[in-house]
């Protein structure tokens, strides 16, 4: 269970504070929901994954996880250029308690993600669809309750995309989920219930149909 | 619902983590790094043995020049090589905060960890490497060595922890910084006895925090160093002391501020 409780975020930009971002944002997400984050191009979906992933905080109001929940995934960071592949998995692995069973997991990732011996390169040689694939591993060789995704289903080549998209309906099953999409048959496919961020507020809808409708509809009128 | 861990078992995984990403880093970075940690000590102190190994030979009697600027040298770099690689921790690990797991803190202190364990197994190479040219190298007070050792290290950090926070708020604060090392060299007695200062003007000398360690730190490695009045490792402990926890203050403050990216 997730409750976001009267959230407040504005960032700082160089001449003083920004607008506000999220303008008292309040919803709970039930445990076991998968949840479709929709809203314009800079309505603060992002930044809502970011506080509720904890890596930021917000302004005012309260965030708190009942359970243990992912990193956002599909974001650009997390990987330290400098460290090859199979270093940076150790390194996470080591932060999330998982020191003991730390060749299991290695091994799953090293198998999911099919890099080859540039596993033992410095990610910063990596093009942007071998970091995916590598960030996308990393993500699943953890449970999670909740995972955070922000677009990560679209990148890599067709093969891996194939199987990327397998593991994360296989995922979508045994844990919740909450992720940003702009392709509708995504958001239908993958979650039940939905948030429509609009102008800092935040609407929930239980059926992820109705938020769909909402949201297309702010912009024809 | 999985177990959730505790906040010490998290950090602790964390900074176990973070020391091994950090020493990695660090000495497997480019070819051959370790060599260059290594060699840069030394370098330098055969440079100012070069200028001044004579010269101090007459001014500390008894006393060997070329260990006689080692120790300043060790105890000045504890605290510069501390602060400085401090100052640029957030920075360099910008992308770990992607797992809310680490925080800013965490890497500042880790890698004042990884500096602390890198020059003291330099110092014990060094050591020993003169030992085999016939130096007398075992300290005579072992333990006032390594406690002017910590005090240094611990001010290293207090100063780490307020420049890290300092440069990553204000960028022109860490240039500062790094420019004000350079004087701080030369005022630390690195390569002076502090007894050669001129008596009118030791209390401003001894203003100096670093002074006090390095001078403790040779009272425990020569028998007959002279240590002046008005040296005192309590003075450098509570300048640690007070940087450290302004230091840790202003992480609690800022935190938030110091991981958005």
């Amino acid at each position: 269970m997730i409750i976001v409780d009267d959230v407040y975020k504005r960032y700082q930009c160089d001449q003083g504070l920004g607008k506000w971002v999220l303008h008292g944002v309040t919803f709970t997400i039930p445990p076991q929901v998968n949840v479709g984050l929709m809203g314009r191009n800079g309505a603060g979906k992002s930044t809502l994954l970011r506080l509720i992933g904890g890596i930021d905080t917000p302004n005012r109001g309260r965030i708190e996880r009942r359970c243990r929940v992912s990193w956002p995934m599909g974001f650009a960071g997390g990987l330290q250029g400098s460290l090859t592949g199979r270093q940076n998995v150790k390194f996470v692995c080591r932060i999330h308690g998982h020191e003991r069973d730390l060749p299991d997991r290695l091994r799953y990732i090293e198998d999911f993600a099919e890099l080859g011996c540039a596993f033992d390169e410095p990610v910063k040689t990596y093009s942007s669809g071998m970091k995916s694939r590598l960030q996308f591993g990393l993500s699943l060789a953890f449970d999670f309750d909740v995972y955070i995704s922000d677009e990560v289903t679209s990148s890599g080549d067709a093969a891996f995309n194939k199987k990327a998209s397998e593991a994360f309906k296989q995922l979508a099953h045994r844990a919740g989920l909450i992720m940003v999409s702009h392709g509708e048959d995504t958001l239908k496919e993958f979650c039940t219930a939905g948030i429509w961020l609009h102008e800092g507020k935040a609407h929930w809808f239980d059926r992820i149909d109705d938020a769909l409708k909402a949201y297309k509809e702010s912009f024809s009128s | 619902m999985s177990l959730m861990r505790s906040s010490i078992s998290i950090t602790w995984a964390v900074w176990k983590a973070l020391f091994l990403r950090e020493a990695v880093a660090r000495l497997f970075a480019g070819r051959a790094a370790w060599v260059w940690i290594l060699a840069e000590p030394i370098v330098h102190l055969l440079f100012l043995l070069v200028l001044f190994g004579l010269y101090l030979k007459q001014v500390v009697s008894g006393i060997d020049g070329g260990l006689f600027i080692m120790t300043g040298l060790l105890g000045f770099f504890m605290v510069q090589n501390t602060a400085l690689r401090c100052k640029d921790a957030i920075d360099a690990n910008a992308a770990l905060f992607a797992y809310r797991q680490v925080l800013a803190v965490d890497t500042v202190l880790v890698r004042a960890t990884v500096e602390a364990v890198l020059l003291l197994l330099c110092a014990l190479v060094l050591l020993a490497g003169l030992g085999l040219l016939g130096y007398k190298v075992v300290p005579q007070n072992f333990l006032l060595v390594m406690l002017s050792f910590a005090a240094l290290w611990l001010a290293g950090i207090g100063l780490g922890l307020v420049l890290s926070v300092g440069s990553e708020l204000i960028p022109e604060v860490g240039k500062v910084a790094g420019i004000l090392f350079r004087p701080l060299y030369f005022l630390s007695g690195v390569m002076y006895p502090a007894s050669a200062i001129s008596p009118a003007y030791r209390d401003w000398f001894l203003l100096n925090p670093l002074l006090h360690g390095i001078e403790t730190l040779r009272a425990g490695f020569f028998p007959q160093y002279h240590v002046i009045s008005g040296v005192s490792l309590a003075y450098l402990v509570g300048f640690a002391m007070v940087t450290v926890f302004l230091g840790l203050a202003l992480h609690v403050r800022f935190a938030p501020r110091l991981i958005a990216q």
